[in-house]
């Protein structure tokens, strides 16, 4: 059997090995590299316990055979191969299932609570244990979109979308359990399928399903918080053909849309022009934007998570291809803490947890749904949620690698 | 000569009785022709010819008279007769045998050899030999001097050794083996002969002799039906073999075989079959089209005849055999609504311009409004359907218009027109105001109407019942209507009200038909699995057949804005097309099937029922008799 000369090296100061080459036979996986360095670091140290590490050659996680990869990326066997370990990613845990009356269309979570919203016209409070807190009651049709805006100690503000063609502002004060509507605000001439916030909490966008005269234009809406019951548009961003699907802040000037024309644009926010536009070749389901990777992750109307660079001139790169659904991938979203990891749920009923590291397979496939994946969300406070089809609500826990937040 | 030979010794003997020798010579006598005399004698003196000269008749009377005249030669020189001597003739006689003139010569005369045949003790000369039969020659040497240096330069080839093996050539080397004219082109091998078996042995095994049934059984079957032209038969050796009988009868047959086999060998044309088949771009340039099943609309209980898309492409909706329309939501495959109408449904159609919905139930067809969408258009289509004010006088329609109220309206329900007969199809002009209804009878010309909903109009546009119409079509932008009845197409010009086109479709029974949203093209399912399309500006029949279905067809439907066209069978598969239609009129319709979708169950014998393409994404929907609703994209 071969050899191959390799040298192993982490950022992790706890796992470091002394920085030698060893020889590896060229067959051997992630569990006899494991184990080759779980045995290094117990004669270093005598009180080590058993870790399992994932390893990384040129940056991409090692899935196959040490061999095998190498020969499929193209790396020289003559060389010694520099191996980077991590500790591995634990998989989700799954922790609590929240039931509701009808189909889960979005989540979102923040530190303290969970807010869904639901096809019954409702949308929900819950807590990060799985309690119903309160029911926001108030739409006449399905509730698309759900926002957190802000809080203020006991006092949050959230907001809800909804096929009736309005957005609501509610004050939810969580001592008291009491809501409040503030605001409606009007102005859509379609369903309102998703709305944002801006990072520093003040403005809110809309998007809707556009249902108007052909040169339909579908519009974006900006809110700063004024009081009266109803508001108008403070801008509407006009340029995509067909419905918008998905939207949302890159930072405080710049929005990012994706649209069912096969087109992801970014806008100036103080303008209200198009900056840059992104040509894809299906109808775009969601996106999700990290400001650590600075990439964009979208899910279209086939089996591809694709990641874009929002700030390439020349505008229809893709940059990646994560390929494994079946289904159409209904929801992506980045994780909050990590740069290279990223949830997705889809139409095939699985939602999968990926590192762009290794875009041939994810690290998890999660198959608790038993119908179609609607919505996922990833909060700072190590949970996962994801919502479909079969009216469940599922959180996941896993544990986040510190080593790895800032790597 | 011989005549000279003879006068020599004639002179010889003559001379000592009368010396008349000529002197002149060996001369021409004709030179003395003219003068009397013929020469000179030995004195000199002239010689006189003789004073008569014998004519003709003289030597014949000679001849016959002369015993001697056969002994008589003539002599020119001196002009005279000569009578031979019984010597001289007797000489003549020997010299023309070749035997010599003296009779006295003896021509065998013994010889004696001067030098013995036998070897001598002692030479014949004593002469000492030469000196230069010691040393070589330098002639000699010169000379092989020169050969050698004339080998050297090559000048004198070396003598090739000969061969010894026979030589042959190839006669028909250098003919051309395809050559028509080729001397075996025409060889057709003699059939072989069977090579005997153990049947044919003198002592086959047990097996293969025949038992008294089978013996029997061959007795009586026909020569040519028997499969063994003889019984094998056992012997105890090969001496008791006896003379095979039908030796003759055998060879016989093999010689008529031989020269009765047909000699003409057949010509196969060599057509490569990939040849055959028409150059199509491949299907993986053609994309984008439907691949692949993304959802499945779930929630009727029963099989789905008709279905639609909105003008916008979110929603859908779909009419059943469980008397329920249901709306869904297209990206998510929820149902967001579901009607009770009180019958089965036959067809729905969306309005191509506001917010309503057309659904066709049993005798009725009911307008209803959805309330999907934008507010602004649902209320506007609400107080469209109000405003209508009844005219003056009242005039008799062949369908009667009711407004639903209270809990029919708040389900949707608008407007209810009640047909005297089942509907089967409705179909909506491209404005959105005019729409049409099919309710096929073949005993009445009331088969198609034409409603107006702003008006509450109602109009039989034919007079003349022509057969049991199938399905019609507005033209996409022309005043035009398409009426398909079991085997034709008719299109009418609805301006001049008169039958502008007939196509033939070439099918048996049309069961679904299309308009290209050109409008110059069009296509027909029928029931005996075709679909043909036609070029109106081309001809009135079919411009290609496509027989893709193994059953019968039931919906087919082109894309608004993308080259794709599909037909829906009872096999359960949709079949994507690629037709593209050029501006250019010069260029024919490009047809490629790009996409077999496979997905709906086929139950009681009925598969795919209708379907129809999302209206701006390249998506194909199909509702099937399994009770559901599948998007391909």
């Amino acid at each position: 059997m071969s050899q191959l000369q390799t040298r192993f090296f982490t950022d992790n100061k706890k796992y470091s090995v002394d920085d030698v080459p060893f020889s590896i036979p060229a067959a051997s996986e992630v569990q006899e590299l494991s184990n080759v360095i779980n045995k290094l670091l117990e004669a270093k140290n005598g009180s080590h316990s058993q870790i399992e590490f994932d390893f990384l050659v040129r940056g991409q996680f090692l899935r196959t055979s040490l061999s095998n990869h190498m020969e499929a990326e193209g790396i020289s066997t003559e060389d010694v191969v520099e191996i980077e370990y991590v500790e591995r990613f634990t998989a989700p845990q799954p922790e609590e299932c929240m039931m509701h009356d009808d189909w889960i269309s979005s989540v979102e979570a923040d530190s303290e609570w969970i807010l869904t919203g639901s096809y019954d016209k409702t949308a929900r409070i819950w807590s990060l244990e799985g309690k119903a807190v309160m029911t926001v009651a108030g739409h006449t049709d399905v509730v698309k979109d759900v926002a957190w805006v802000r809080r203020d100690g006991l006092t949050s503000l959230l907001l809800t979308a909804s096929l009736d063609q309005t957005i609501l502002l509610w004050e939810w004060n969580s001592e008291r359990n009491k809501l409040k509507a503030r605001h409606c605000c009007r102005g859509h001439a379609g369903s309102v399928d998703t709305i944002a916030t801006d990072p520093t909490r003040t403005k809110v966008t809309g998007e809707e399903e556009e249902v108007e005269e052909p040169p339909s234009r579908p519009r974006k809406k900006q809110k700063t918080e004024q009081l009266g019951l109803t508001r108008t548009p403070l801008m509407t961003l006009s340029g995509h053909n067909e419905a918008v699907s998905s939207v949302l802040w890159l930072d405080s000037e710049e929005i990012c849309s994706a649209s069912w024309d096969h087109t992801i644009r970014l806008w100036d926010a103080e303008t209200g022009s198009v900056k840059t536009t992104l040509t894809g070749s299906k109808v775009f389901n969601h996106i999700s934007y990290s400001p650590l990777c600075r990439r964009l992750a979208s899910g279209s109307t086939d089996r591809h998570v694709r990641l874009w660079d929002p700030r390439s001139k020349d505008g229809s790169l893709v940059l990646l291809s994560l390929t494994s659904h079946s289904g159409w991938v209904t929801a992506v979203k980045w994780a909050p803490s990590h740069e290279h990891q990223l949830v997705s749920g889809s139409l095939d009923n699985l939602v999968k947890l990926w590192d762009t590291r290794s875009c041939k397979t994810p690290l998890y496939d999660v198959s608790a749904h038993e119908d179609k994946v609607l919505c996922v969300d990833w909060t700072d406070s190590r949970l996962m949620l994801s919502g479909g089809a079969d009216n469940k609500l599922y959180t996941y826990r896993y544990t986040a690698c510190e080593t790895d937040a800032g790597a | 000569m011989m005549r000279l030979s003879v006068s020599r010794p004639e002179k010889l003997y003559s001379t000592p009785i009368t010396d008349i020798r000529n002197t002149v010579g060996n001369v021409p006598m004709e030179w003395y022709q003219d003068y009397p005399h013929i020469g000179y004698n030995l004195d000199g003196k002239k010689i006189f010819k003789p004073i008569r000269n014998k004519d003709e008749l003289d030597e014949f009377l000679d001849k016959m008279e002369n015993p001697d005249y056969w002994r008589t030669v003539h002599d020119k020189t001196t002009a005279s007769d000569i009578r031979l001597t019984d010597e001289q003739v007797d000489l003549v006689h020997r010299l023309q045998k070749g035997q010599f003139g003296d009779v006295n010569f003896n021509e065998y005369e013994p010889s004696v050899d001067f030098f013995t045949n036998e070897v001598m003790i002692h030479p014949v000369t004593n002469r000492p030999q030469d000196k230069r039969s010691f040393i070589p020659s330098l002639i000699e040497k010169e000379k092989v001097s020169k050969l050698v240096h004339a080998i050297k330069m090559g000048w004198i080839k070396p003598r090739k050794p000969k061969e010894t093996t026979p030589q042959y050539y190839d006669l028909w080397a250098k003919e051309d083996p395809n050559a028509i004219l080729g001397r075996h082109k025409m060889h057709v091998p003699a059939p072989k002969m069977r090579l005997p078996g153990h049947e044919e042995s003198y002592n086959p095994p047990p097996e293969y002799l025949l038992t008294e049934e089978e013996r029997l059984v061959w007795e009586q079957q026909d020569a040519e039906d028997r499969k063994l032209p003889f019984l094998p038969q056992k012997h105890s050796c090969l001496r008791a073999v006896p003379a095979f009988s039908r030796f003759i009868h055998e060879r016989f047959e093999r010689c008529l075989d031989l020269y009765l086999c047909p000699r003409q060998r057949k010509m196969r044309v060599n057509v490569n079959p990939e040849d055959l088949i028409p150059k199509l771009p491949k299907p993986k340039d053609l994309q984008p089209f439907p691949t692949t099943m993304s959802l499945v609309y779930r929630g009727h209980t029963s099989l789905v005849r008709s279905i639609s898309a909105s003008p916008t492409g979110q929603w859908l909706v779909s009419g059943s055999d469980d008397f329920t329309v249901r709306f869904w939501e297209v990206n998510t495959g929820r149902c967001m609504k579901t009607l009770e109408v009180g019958g089965a449904v036959k067809s729905v159609a969306w309005n191509p311009n506001p917010a309503v919905c057309l659904v066709a139930v049993e005798r009725t067809v009911l307008l209803l409004n959805p309330s999907l969408g934008d507010r602004l258009v649902v209320s506007s289509t609400d107080q469209l359907i109000t405003a209508y004010e009844p005219p003056e006088e009242d005039k008799e329609q062949a369908v009667t218009w009711a407004l639903s109220e209270g809990l029919e309206h708040n389900m949707g329900h608008r407007l209810t027109l009640t047909h005297p007969k089942a509907v089967k199809q409705v179909v909506w002009h491209g404005k959105g105001d005019y729409l049409s209804s099919v309710m096929p009878d073949n005993s009445s010309n009331l088969q198609v109407l034409i409603h107006q909903v702003s008006k509450r109009r109602t109009q039989n546009p034919f007079r003349k019942n022509k057969g049991l119409v199938q399905c019609v079509s507005f033209h996409p932008l022309r005043p035009y209507f398409f009426v398909a009845t079991q085997r034709y197409v008719r299109v009418y010009n609805l301006i001049k009200q008169e039958l502008t086109k007939k196509l033939m479709t070439n099918c048996k029974w049309i069961s679904s038909m299309a308009i290209h949203p050109g409008g110059d093209n069009l296509i027909c399912g029928s029931y005996d699995c075709r679909l043909a399309w036609f070029d109106l500006d081309l001809s009135t029949k079919p411009y290609k057949m496509l027989r893709h279905h193994k059953k019968a067809l039931r919906g087919v439907a082109y894309h608004r804005n993308y080259p794709l066209f599909a037909s829906g069978a009872d096999d359960g598969s949709v079949i994507v097309c690629h037709g593209m239609v050029y501006n250019d009129l010069l260029q024919n319709p490009l047809i490629v099937p790009v996409k077999v979708l496979k997905g709906h169950q086929i139950t009681h014998d009925l598969g795919v029922l209708d379907v129809t393409f999302h209206p701006t994404q390249p998506w194909v929907f199909s509702s099937g008799a399994d009770t559901t609703i599948r998007l391909f994209t």
